[in-house]
C-alpha cells in the first residue's frame, strides 16, 4: 500500500512538474521567416533555433565548427567543397535530413527568382548538388574564402523543399519546418512567436554545453517595443531574458535581486561614420584624418554608453578573424592639437566664424544619420568635437523607413551607419568593393587596388594569403580615413538568475544563437 | 427610425472615400520606400528595384490607388507586405483584442464617470465636489503615456500585483482579466474626466427645471427624484459626450497598446505605419475609422432613443 501510495505521488508531482518555459523580450519583430528573404536581426535571432546551418561558429568569433556537416573538404584549387552530412539529423516533422535538402536548400537561396538579398553571400556558385543521401559537392567558380564564415550565418539555414513548397508564399509566415532545436508553435506578426523544443534534436555543436535536446520545452519571444517596459519585465520576472535593455538601465539591472548582466568579451557590431569621399567638403585625406583625430571615443563610450561599449579606432573589431595587427599602433586616436595643425597645414583657414574653409569651400559637411535616440547623441557628440577644429558638421536625421532610400543617394557628405559581421572579409567586401556603389559603398571608394585585394582575400586558397590580403585592404583605407570608427558593441544580455548563466554570442547580433544553452538552474 | 438609420449609412460611404483617399495619399506622401525596407541594409540597388516591381510600387500613384479601391469595394485589403498574411486576417486578429480592451474600459468608466458627476452635482460645492472635480482635471490633463507608466511603475513594478506585457488570452479568462486590467484603467483613467464633468454639469441644469421641483413637492425621495427625474433627463448630453469620447479612445488605444504591448489594432496600426507596410497601414487606418463611425450612429440612434424630439 505505501509502495502504491509512493508511485502514485510521483506520477501526479510528474505530471503537475511545470514545464521550462521562458519569455524573451525583445523590440522588433521580422518581417518574415524565410532565411533567403529576411536579412533582419529578428529573424535570424529565430532561425538560428529554428534551423541549422552546414557549419557553426563557436563563440571565439572564429572556429568553424560542425553542423549538419560533421566533415568536409576542400579541394586543392579551393573551388569545390565537399561536406559530409550527418545522417541522424531529423526536420521538426520527423522527416530524415539529406544531402538533397541541403543542395535544395542552397539552390533556393542563389535562385534569381528568391531575389535574396544576400544571394551573394553563397559565392560564385557553379553548381551544388547531392551525390549520396550524406554527401553534398558545393561548386564555386572561384574560390571563396569567406565561404565557410558565410555558411554559419543564418541565410544559410537547410530548409525543407516539400514545406516551401507546400506554403508558397507563406514559407516563413504560417509555418517553418527545420531541424534546429527548436521548432514553429504559433507567430502573431508584431506580437509574439512561439517555439516549442524540438525532441529529436542531438546534434548541437561541440561548444555548446548542452548538445540537445533543449532543455526548454517552450520559448516566447515577445515584441515590447517600449524599453523601458523591456527593462521592467525582466526586473519583476515577466521576461526571463532580453539583449534590448537601454544602456542608462544596466547597473540598475545588475544592482536588481534576481537578475544578472552578462556580457561578451567580444564585440563584432560597429558603429561608424562613413565619408563620401568624392565630396568636396570631405574629398581632402587630411579633413578626414583631422575628423578622425578630432573625436574621443573613449569620452563618448564612457559618457554616452556607461562604459559597455569599446571604443573603436578600428574599422573591425581588433579581434575579428584577418584584423591586421600591424595597425594596432597606427590608429587614429584621440588629439585635437594635431588635427587643427593637419588642417592649417592643409589649407584649411578658420573663418570669423571658426569655421575653416579653402579655396571657397565652407567646412560643413552634411551628415546623414538614423533618427532616435542613439544616432542623435552620437552625431550631437561628434558634431560638437568637430566644432573645436573649425568643422561644423550638419545633423539630418531620418526615420529608418527613409534613411536607406536617402543614403542610397549622392546628397550627403557623411552618413551614420552600424553593421554586424563575422571577419573582417567579410565586412571589406560588403563595404569596400566598387562594384557595391553606391550602396552599400555609401563612400564612393573607388579603387583599383583594393578591388584586386579583396578578390585575391576571397579566392585566397590559404589562410595566410587571405589575411595578408585583407591586411592590407584595412591598412588602405585606415589610411585613406574612408570612415570614422566610434564604437563597437559587445552583446549585453539581462537574464534572470534563475537560469544558468548564458553565454552571449555575437553571430549576426543574435545573442542566445541556437538557445540550447537556455537552461534552468537545478 | 429606420430612415434615420439608412441616412446615416448613406451619409457613411463618402466618408469612408474620403478615409481611404485621405489614408492612402497620407501613406504615398510619407517618405519611404518599403521596398527598402525589406531589402535591407546590405541591398544592391537592382535588388531593391526588383522588389519593387514585384510589389506594384513602381506604378503611378493613382493607377495604385484605384487598383486598391477596387480591391477594397470586392473586400480585398490585400496582402501586408510585411508578412504576406491577408491584412483580412490581421486585422480579424486585431479586432477582437481592441474590442475587448474598449469594453473593459467601459465597463467601469462610464459607471463610475456618470457616478462621480452626480455625486459632485448633489453636493455642490462641497470638498467632494471639488475632490472629484480634481480627479477629473487631473484625468483630462494627464498625457495617457504618463497614466500607463506610472500605473506599470506602482502596480506592475513596485506593488507587483499585475502583469503589464501582452494578452493573457480571452476577457473571460482569469489571465486575461489580469492582463487587460492595467490597459482598461489607463485608458479609462482618461475617460472618467470628461464624463464626470459633462454629468455634473447637466445634472445641475435638470435639478433646476420645473419637473424636478414637482417630483419633490409630490414627495418624492430626494434618491428618487435624483435618478429618476434628474440623472435620467440629464444623460441625453452625457450620451452624446460618450459616444465621442469612445471614438477618442480608438486614438488612446493606439498609446496604451504600444506602451502594454497589447495586440490590438492601435499597435497593429503603429507597426505598420512605422514598417512602411502600405495595405496594412490602410487596412487599419479603415477599421479604425468604422469603429469611429459605427460608434457616431450608435450613438445618433441611442440619442434619438433617449429623446423622442430628434426623431421629429
Amino acid at each position: 500500500m505505501k509502495r502504491l501510495l509512493t508511485t502514485t505521488a510521483i506520477l501526479l508531482t510528474a505530471g503537475i512538474a511545470q514545464a521550462a518555459e521562458i519569455t524573451i523580450v525583445r523590440e522588433v519583430d521580422s518581417n518574415n521567416y524565410d532565411p533567403h528573404k529576411s536579412t533582419a536581426r529578428g529573424a535570424s535571432e529565430v532561425l538560428f533555433m529554428m534551423g541549422d546551418t552546414l557549419v557553426s561558429l563557436a563563440p571565439d568569433m572564429q572556429t568553424i565548427e560542425a553542423g549538419i556537416a560533421e566533415s568536409w573538404e576542400v579541394s586543392e584549387d579551393g573551388k569545390t567543397y565537399t561536406f559530409k552530412i550527418r545522417d541522424d539529423v531529423t526536420f521538426c516533422d520527423g522527416k530524415k535530413l539529406t544531402a538533397e535538402d541541403v543542395a535544395y536548400s542552397v539552390n533556393r537561396w542563389i535562385d534569381p527568382e528568391t531575389k535574396s538579398p544576400v544571394g551573394w553571400r553563397a559565392g560564385e556558385v557553379e553548381s551544388v548538388t547531392a551525390l549520396d543521401d550524406t554527401t553534398v559537392e558545393y561548386k564555386l567558380t572561384a574560390p571563396f574564402s569567406e565561404l565557410l564564415y558565410q555558411l554559419t550565418q543564418s541565410f544559410g539555414t537547410i530548409i525543407d523543399k516539400e514545406n516551401v513548397e507546400a506554403l508558397g508564399a507563406d514559407f516563413g509566415v504560417t509555418g517553418f519546418n527545420g531541424t534546429g532545436p527548436f521548432c514553429w508553435g504559433e507567430w502573431t506578426p508584431r506580437d509574439k512567436m512561439i517555439l516549442t523544443k524540438h525532441e529529436a534534436y542531438t546534434w548541437g555543436a561541440p561548444f555548446h554545453s548542452n548538445t540537445g535536446p533543449a532543455s526548454m520545452d517552450k520559448i516566447t519571444w515577445q515584441i515590447v517595443p517600449e524599453e523601458n517596459t523591456r527593462t521592467v519585465a525582466v526586473i519583476t520576472g515577466q521576461s526571463e531574458v532580453t539583449q534590448y535593455v537601454p544602456y542608462i538601465a544596466l547597473e540598475q539591472l545588475k544592482a536588481t535581486p534576481g537578475v544578472e548582466v552578462v556580457q561578451s568579451d567580444l564585440a563584432f557590431w560597429t558603429y561608424f561614420m562613413g565619408f563620401k569621399i568624392d565630396k568636396e567638403t570631405v574629398s581632402d585625406p587630411a579633413v578626414r584624418t583631422a575628423i578622425n583625430l578630432a573625436v574621443n571615443q573613449e569620452a563618448m563610450a564612457e559618457d554616452l554608453f556607461f562604459g559597455v561599449v569599446q571604443p573603436a579606432y578600428s574599422y573591425v573589431s581588433q579581434e575579428a578573424l584577418d584584423w591586421n595587427r600591424d595597425l594596432d599602433d597606427k590608429l587614429l586616436k584621440y588629439d585635437p592639437e594635431k588635427a587643427n595643425q593637419i588642417l592649417d597645414d592643409a589649407g584649411w583657414v578658420r573663418g570669423d566664424d571658426g569655421v575653416r574653409s579653402k579655396d571657397g569651400v565652407r567646412l560643413a559637411p552634411t551628415a546623414y544619420v538614423f533618427a532616435g535616440s542613439t544616432w542623435g547623441k552620437i552625431s550631437e557628440a561628434v558634431q560638437a568635437y568637430l566644432r573645436e577644429i573649425g568643422v561644423d558638421m550638419q545633423i539630418e536625421a531620418y526615420d529608418a523607413t527613409v534613411a536607406w532610400g536617402k543614403l542610397a543617394t549622392q546628397e550627403f557628405d557623411m552618413f551614420g551607419m552600424s553593421f554586424p559581421y563575422v571577419s573582417s572579409g567579410d565586412a571589406l567586401n560588403l563595404y569596400f568593393r566598387s562594384e557595391n556603389m553606391p550602396t552599400p559603398n555609401r563612400m564612393n571608394w573607388n579603387d583599383p587596388k583594393t578591388d584586386e585585394l579583396l578578390l585575391a582575400g576571397a579566392t585566397a586558397l590559404t589562410d595566410e594569403k587571405r589575411s595578408s590580403s585583407y591586411g592590407e585592404v584595412l591598412e588602405i583605407v585606415h589610411d585613406a580615413a574612408v570612415w570614422l570608427p566610434l564604437y563597437h558593441e559587445p552583446m549585453v544580455i539581462a537574464q534572470s538568475d534563475k537560469l544558468e548563466t548564458i553565454v552571449p554570442h555575437n553571430i549576426y547580433g543574435s545573442g542566445l544563437y541556437k538557445g540550447l544553452d537556455l537552461k534552468f538552474k537545478e | 427610425m429606420m430612415t434615420q438609420i439608412l441616412n446615416r449609412l448613406l451619409i457613411s460611404i463618402p466618408v469612408l472615400f474620403g478615409v481611404l483617399l485621405l489614408g492612402f495619399g497620407l501613406l504615398i506622401l510619407v517618405p519611404g520606400d518599403p521596398a527598402i525596407v525589406l531589402a535591407g541594409p546590405t541591398a544592391t540597388p537592382d535588388v531593391v528595384a526588383a522588389i519593387r516591381e514585384e510589389m506594384g510600387l513602381d506604378e503611378p500613384v493613382l493607377v495604385q490607388f484605384f487598383k486598391y479601391l477596387g480591391r477594397v469595394v470586392q473586400g480585398d485589403l490585400g496582402r501586408s507586405l510585411i508578412s504576406n498574411k491577408t491584412v483580412i486576417s490581421e486585422l480579424l486578429a486585431a479586432i477582437g483584442p481592441t474590442a475587448e480592451l474598449m469594453f473593459a474600459c467601459l465597463i467601469w468608466s462610464i459607471p463610475l464617470g456618470i457616478g462621480m458627476g452626480t455625486l459632485a452635482a448633489v453636493y455642490r460645492g462641497s470638498l467632494i465636489d471639488r475632490a472629484i472635480m480634481a480627479i477629473s482635471v487631473a484625468g483630462v490633463s494627464l498625457p495617457i503615456f504618463f497614466i500607463c507608466l506610472m500605473l506599470i511603475h506602482f502596480v506592475g513594478v513596485q506593488w507587483r500585483l499585475l502583469p503589464f506585457i501582452g494578452r493573457g488570452g480571452p476577457l473571460w479568462s482569469v489571465d486575461g482579466l489580469r492582463h487587460i486590467a492595467l490597459p482598461a484603467l489607463s485608458l479609462g483613467a482618461i475617460f472618467i474626466g470628461p464624463v464626470a464633468r459633462m454629468t455634473r454639469s447637466s445634472v445641475l441644469e435638470v435639478l433646476k427645471l420645473d419637473h424636478v421641483r414637482t417630483a419633490r413637492a409630490k414627495g418624492l425621495s430626494e434618491l428618487r427624484v435624483i435618478l429618476r427625474h434628474g440623472l435620467r433627463n440629464a444623460l441625453i448630453p452625457v450620451v452624446t459626450l460618450i459616444g465621442l469620447q469612445a471614438g477618442y479612445l480608438l486614438g488612446g488605444a493606439v498609446v496604451t497598446e504600444s506602451i502594454f504591448s497589447y495586440p490590438g489594432v492601435g499597435r497593429l496600426a503603429v507597426g505598420a505605419i512605422l514598417s512602411s507596410d502600405f495595405p496594412l497601414a490602410q487596412g487599419a487606418i479603415l477599421i479604425l475609422a468604422l469603429g469611429f463611425i459605427l460608434i457616431n450612429m450608435i450613438v445618433d440612434i441611442l440619442y434619438a432613443l433617449l429623446d423622442p424630439r430628434v426623431q421629429q
